[in-house]
């Protein structure tokens, strides 16, 4: 059986979002500008994916105070993190299907 | 649909994975190996004068006085420990949560150690000779650096820092036995060469 891979995170530029978001240790947060240099998006752009991504419950955007200034935070939620590990589970398993298996006695 | 949104193979999946996560740690995590490396030239500079000023035998082998020697000392801590914070800051600066919370924690270890480590040397170091007072604040020094990479290994499990730890804390236990003049060729050479050595060595961690 082919393996569903979830079209919220299989595409290029909200995989980046994600992978990167899974470097945090779990109960860290990046500030948005900081996850913006890290991936050379723009921040429209970042904020586009950031929406679909919190829009399916896998990332959490915490609007916070640095003195004055807001600050936007965000991380990767619990279910977030459950999908990115399936996903690449089903990345695995389709690289191991098209890797032609070996014949039994070889 | 825009290039974002374009389909990637399997292939393509993973690379782009294993590329992004590793960039993502490099950017988000200090690497510890330059760390070892700037310390250890601070150590093998600083604990070198230190024991040009002692000599193995009680006889200072270059004519350096004691003051220029922990100047020296202190002044390439103060430079390793500049670049330590520099370091620190501009990775984790983007960053905030559980991990900044254990990494000041464990920051301000240091500085605790060290405060209750000049109290106890100022105090008992005043009653003894100078070689043997010197060897005091080292062999102590040393001690706290080698008990503190100890915790922070077991708070990063970081097996290679464990290990430092531990080696530390060997050559500060012979070289105290040993004396002043000993101790501090085998922090320079021992201790300074080795975290040099280690810091080349060692290869990045794997992010998790």
């Amino acid at each position: 059986m082919t393996p569903e891979l979830d079209p919220v995170i299989h595409a290029q530029a909200r995989l980046r979002v994600v992978v990167t978001l899974n470097t945090l240790d779990e109960g860290d947060q990046i500030t948005f500008p900081g996850l913006k240099d890290l991936l050379g998006m723009t921040a429209g752009n970042l904020s586009v994916h950031l929406g679909k991504l919190e829009e399916a419950g896998y990332v959490e955007i915490t609007k916070a105070h640095r003195g004055r200034t807001p600050v936007t935070y965000v991380a990767l939620t619990r279910r977030g993190r459950l999908a990115f590990e399936e996903y690449t589970a089903a990345i695995r398993t389709l690289l191991d299907m098209t890797a032609a298996p070996p014949s039994g006695d070889a | 649909m825009d290039d974002d949104e374009a389909e990637l193979s399997p292939q393509e999946s993973l690379r782009l994975i294993e590329q992004q996560s590793s960039a993502a740690s490099r950017r988000l995590t200090p690497d510890p190996r330059a760390l070892y490396v700037v310390w250890g030239i601070a150590w093998l500079v600083g604990f070198g004068a230190l024991f040009l000023h002692h000599g193995l035998s009680g006889r200072p082998y270059a004519p350096i006085s004691i003051g220029l020697a922990l100047a020296v000392l202190f002044g390439m801590m103060l430079l390793a420990w500049a670049f330590t914070g520099f370091l620190l800051w501009r990775t984790g600066a983007p960053v905030r949560g559980v991990s900044q919370q254990r990494g000041m924690m464990y920051g301000f270890a240091w500085p605790i150690a060290f405060f209750t480590l000049s109290m106890i040397a100022g105090r008992f170091g005043a009653q003894l000779p100078e070689a043997e007072k010197s060897l005091l604040w080292a062999s102590g020094s040393i001690m706290l650096v080698a008990v503190l990479y100890v915790a922070g290994a077991a708070v990063w499990n970081d097996w290679p820092m464990f290990a430092i730890g531990v080696g530390m804390a060997v050559l500060n236990a012979v070289g105290t036995a040993a004396g002043a003049g000993w101790h501090a060729l085998l922090i320079s050479v021992g201790g300074g060469g080795g975290l040099v050595v280690s810091g080349f060595l060692l290869s990045r961690r794997a992010p998790r």
